[in-house]
Parts: C-alpha cells; structure tokens; sequence
C-alpha cells in the first residue's frame, strides 16, 4: 500500500510534469517513435498486401513471411535492426538521431505482419460474387480493387493495423534501451537507479496507452465501416487470427 | 556489476591454474581429503563459483592447475550470484572460490579504494572475521572502464583518462553512459575528478556493460562508452580501454579466496599454485579468454587447459 502511495507521490510531483523527462514531453516522443513506424508500416504493407490479396499470389509465402516476423521476440528485431542500421544512419549524417531511426525501422518491421496478413486475406475473402457483379457491371482491376474489395475488407484491415498500432505503442518502450527518449526511459531509467515507483508510473503509462490506442482504433473502425458492412465486424475479425499484442 | 563478477571469478580460476603448474608441492594431506598421488599428494578440495562465464573458467583454471598438480578436486561452478555463494563458502560447502576483491570486501561491509594494494588488505581483514582468506591477486581487473574507439584513442593521441579530459576536440564526443549516471559518484563523480565538467557532456543514455552501448561505440552513435574492462566486445571492436590513472573505480582484481580451516592443513606448495595462476593473468589475457569462452563458444575446460598449457602451469 506504501508503494501505492510512492506511485501516488510520483505522478502529484509537478517536477515530472514539466521540461525534458517530464510526462508531456516523454509522451510526446513516445507518439513520435509509434506513429512513424505505423504510417512507414501501412505504406508499405497496404499496397502489398492489396496486390497479394487481389492477385491471390503468394499468399501463403506472405502469411507465413509475416508469422516468422511475430515469432521473432521484439527486442531480438530491436537489436539487429540497431547493429545493421545505425552505421547507415551515422554515415548519412543522422548521428544525434541513429537510435531512434533505428528503433522505428524495427518498430515498422514489427508492425507489417498483422497488417500485411489482414490486408491481403481480408481482400482475398472478398466474395467472389461480388468481384464478379463488379466486373459485370464494366470495372476494370483497379476499380475493383478500389470500389469493391478495399470497402468490404477495411474492417478486417483495420483490425490488422489496430493490432499493429497497439503493438508499436507498447514496444516503443523498448527503445529506450538503444537511449531513444520515450516512455521508456521511465522504465529503464527508474530500473537503473532503483526507483521502482518511477518504473511503476512508466509501465502505469504506457498501459494506459496502449488501451487509449486499442479504443481509438476500433472507434475509427466503427465509423469507417460501410453501412452495409455494419456486424459484420467481429465474425470478419475472429476469421483473421490477430497477433499477439506486442511485448517485450 | 556483472562483469565486474565475471571478471573476477575468472582471474580467481586463473589464479588457480597458474598455481597448479607451481613445482614443488606436496607436504600434508587437507582435512578431510582423500590422498591421491601428485605433488597435492591426492588432497582433494572443493571448488565454488559464481555462475558466469569469467567466475566459473576462472574457477576451472584454479582446477586444472592443482589437478595437474596431483590434487582431487570436485567442481560447484554455478552456485550462483555473490549473495548465494557467499554464505555457502562460509558454511564450509567449498574450499575455494575466485572473487573480485572490490565488490567482495564491499559485499563484506568495507569500502573498496582505486588502489589494490589497500583494497586486498582491507579485503584480507574483512575475510579473516568469516574464516577466510585470500591469496594473491591477479593483474587482471574486471572493472568499470571508460573505452573509445581505436580511431578516437589515435585520433586524439590519448591513452589515459587524464590525457581525453586535456585532449583538444574532447568537448565534441558523445558519451554513452548509465542513467544512474548523474547520481553515482564512481560515474559522474570519477568524470569530474578528471576535470570533465558533467553537466556539459553530450550524454546518450545506455546501460554500462550492456551490449548496446557497445554497439553504439562500433557504429559510431557515441564516442566514449562506459564498458567492463573485460568485456569480450573490447576485442571483437578492438576498442582502447583508457586507463583510470586516478584510480577512480574500486580495484577489481581477482583473487582465490580460501577457507582458513583448508589452508592451515593445505599441502606445502598449495599457494604456490594458485598464485602463479594470478601472476600470469592480467586484463587483456582475461579478455581474451572470455572471448573465446563468450564469443567463440568454446568449453570452458578447454580454454582453461590451453591457457594453462601455453603457460607451462600444467
């Protein structure tokens, strides 16, 4: 209960309000480091998996490219991503900022899968008849795409990039230990200097978040949706396994 | 703290190994001990160690040294950390140990100082009240060390920690340091000592020891890290260690550890053993072996026996 208290004590403190450590600025970095690696994520992954789910090719090579990606523990992905990109980042200048650019390449590789996955299958199981009445009435491919199999798999996609955006919100954390700023350093600092309420509070933070994020994106799924398309949601969700959400 | 463990089990297994090729021995058989045949005169002994690599191939070459030297000896190789092992080794469940004589006399309630000499008496005092004591210590140091890369050790033309703090361009390095930095005297404090002006570095934050900081040094993220001195990723990077002239960390030798009791009835010579195993080892020795071991992935033993052999203490 005294630890309670400590926590208590941690947030009502005005110093960890304010200036370079303080909440406002530390979770203004955290949005930075997750939601660059989200829209890098959904850039890259969307039109892949558009293309594999229209086409039907290479699907199953995607699926499983993207499950290797979710086995691959996020701190190992952090750690090699660091070793193979910061020499790149130092030799292009962008030496004050190499741990942070390294932590979003890894926080993108780590975001594609369950977007890539939910992209291509949602689009994939697509109703053929559907893809057929629109060819029927004179779409060409990309009409298709776009006027037909986009609007009836976006709640599935959508659920893809909330798992992934749930996931980068969280394991932007781990940043911290590559010296990015960031909730994080609550944690890794609080551990390094045995202030386990500061640990706590950063942890306390960073859950919040990540459930912010989960609500935000499945309110942004609701009104995305196509009247037509309403309740359909949740079978269209458990039809695509989502990922595990992130952790260390 | 963990390499400084590492380092220090391992120079106490050095320690060993060296003493083992020691001619010489022979004399009484120890307490409790079955004789067997060489100079040890078959006293057999048992040794303890931490449960990292440097503790425990330091432990080894401690028990190929005195097997080479005719003793029996039985293996607790991974008991665990300082808080586990320790009050085992008191309680009499082995006879010997390497350790890191700064981090054991703090352990032991004393306060370890830059210079070993004063470390290991304070240390000999503080293990005589549990019924231990020590042997020689090694050269070898597993401490906390201020490194660059060798392009910046020439670079700037230092090897001293003295001589980065007078370098011109010393003001433009990125140092990559613990966050607990700021408030831990043996980090901020020991820049300070060396005229760095703390407040004013250009700081990434990094835990000591870790891989990542060491990383960061290789790829050029930061330019000063503060590592382990025995860090295997010194030679990987071939990174300079700058030596603490003003011996700004605790002393960190390693050090065989003994039970009292063990050593009153040891066979003559037994020291002997053990401390040209520790004459013999000094940091970057360490270094080395810990790479292979670390890195390499090669048995324990078998660097232990090639070491020992390379230095005719088997």
């Amino acid at each position: 209960m005294e630890f309670f208290g400590e926590v208590a004590g941690w947030f009502g403190d005005p110093a960890n309000w304010s200036g370079q450590d303080g909440i406002p600025a530390r979770l203004g970095e955290h949005l930075v480091l997750s939601i660059i690696p989200l829209v890098g994520a959904i850039l890259i992954a969307l039109p892949i998996g558009a293309w594999i789910g229209h086409t039907g090719r290479f699907t199953n090579l995607a699926i499983n490219v993207a499950n290797v990606g979710r086995a691959i523990p996020s701190l190992a992905i952090l750690a090699f991503v660091a070793i193979v990109s910061q020499p790149f980042f130092v030799m292009i200048g962008l030496r004050s900022v190499a741990s942070e650019a390294a932590t979003i390449v890894a926080l993108i590789a780590l975001a594609i899968p369950p977007i890539l996955t939910n992209t291509s299958i949602g689009i994939g199981e697509v109703d053929d008849e559907m893809v057929e009445a629109g060819r029927g009435m004179g779409m060409r491919g990309g009409q298709i795409l776009r006027q037909v199999e986009l609007p009836v798999a976006l709640p599935i996609i959508l659920v893809g990039i909330r798992t992934a955006a749930v996931q980068v919100v969280a394991t932007a954390t781990l940043g911290a230990v590559v010296a990015t700023g960031g909730l994080g350093r609550y944690i890794i600092d609080g551990i390094a200097q045995r202030r386990n309420e500061e640990v706590f509070a950063g942890a306390l933070i960073v859950a919040l978040l990540s459930i912010l994020t989960e609500l935000a994106f499945t309110a942004i799924a609701r009104a995305a949706t196509s009247p037509g398309l309403a309740g359909q949601e949740t079978t269209a969700a458990e039809t695509v396994p989502s990922a595990p959400a992130g952790g260390v | 703290m963990r390499m400084h463990r590492k380092l220090a089990l391992g120079a106490a297994s050095l320690a060993l190994v060296l003493s083992a090729c020691a001619p010489g021995e022979g004399g009484s058989s120890p307490s409790a001990s079955t004789p067997a045949s060489a100079g040890g005169d078959g006293a057999s002994i048992t040794i303890g160690s931490a449960g990292f690599y440097e503790a425990q191939l330091m432990a080894e070459i401690y028990a190929q040294a005195l097997e080479a030297n005719g003793y029996t000896v039985e293996r607790k190789l991974n008991i665990g950390p300082r808080d586990t092992v320790q009050p085992a080794f008191e309680n009499g469940e082995f006879d010997l140990e390497p350790e890191y004589i700064g981090s054991l006399l703090t352990f032991l309630g004393g306060e370890a100082a830059g210079d070993p000499d004063e470390t290991f008496a304070s240390l000999q005092t503080a293990l005589a009240d549990v019924g231990l004591e020590a042997l020689d210590y090694a050269p070898a140091q597993d401490q906390n060390a201020f490194v660059v890369r060798q392009e910046t050790a020439e670079g700037l033309g230092v090897s001293t920690m003295s001589e980065l703090a007078d370098a011109d361009g010393a003001g433009d390095l990125v140092w990559g340091l613990p966050p607990e930095c700021e408030t831990n005297p043996l980090c901020s404090g020991a820049l300070e000592d060396y005229g760095f002006e703390y407040g004013s570095l250009e700081i990434e934050s990094y835990g000591a020891c870790d891989a990542p900081v060491a990383q960061a040094l290789n790829d050029g993220v930061v330019d000063v890290a503060e590592l382990c001195s025995t860090q295997p990723d010194i030679e990987r990077f071939n990174f300079v260690v700058l030596e603490d002239d003003l011996q700004s960390q605790p002393s960190e030798n390693i050090a065989p550890i003994v039970s009292s009791e063990w050593l009153a009835s040891a066979p003559a010579g037994f020291a002997d053993i053990l401390n040209a195993v520790s004459a013999a080892m000094d940091t970057e020795t360490l270094t080395s072996l810990g790479v292979r071991v670390a890195v390499d992935q090669e048995s324990i033993e078998d660097v232990a026996e090639s070491w020992l052999s390379d230095n005719g203490l088997n």
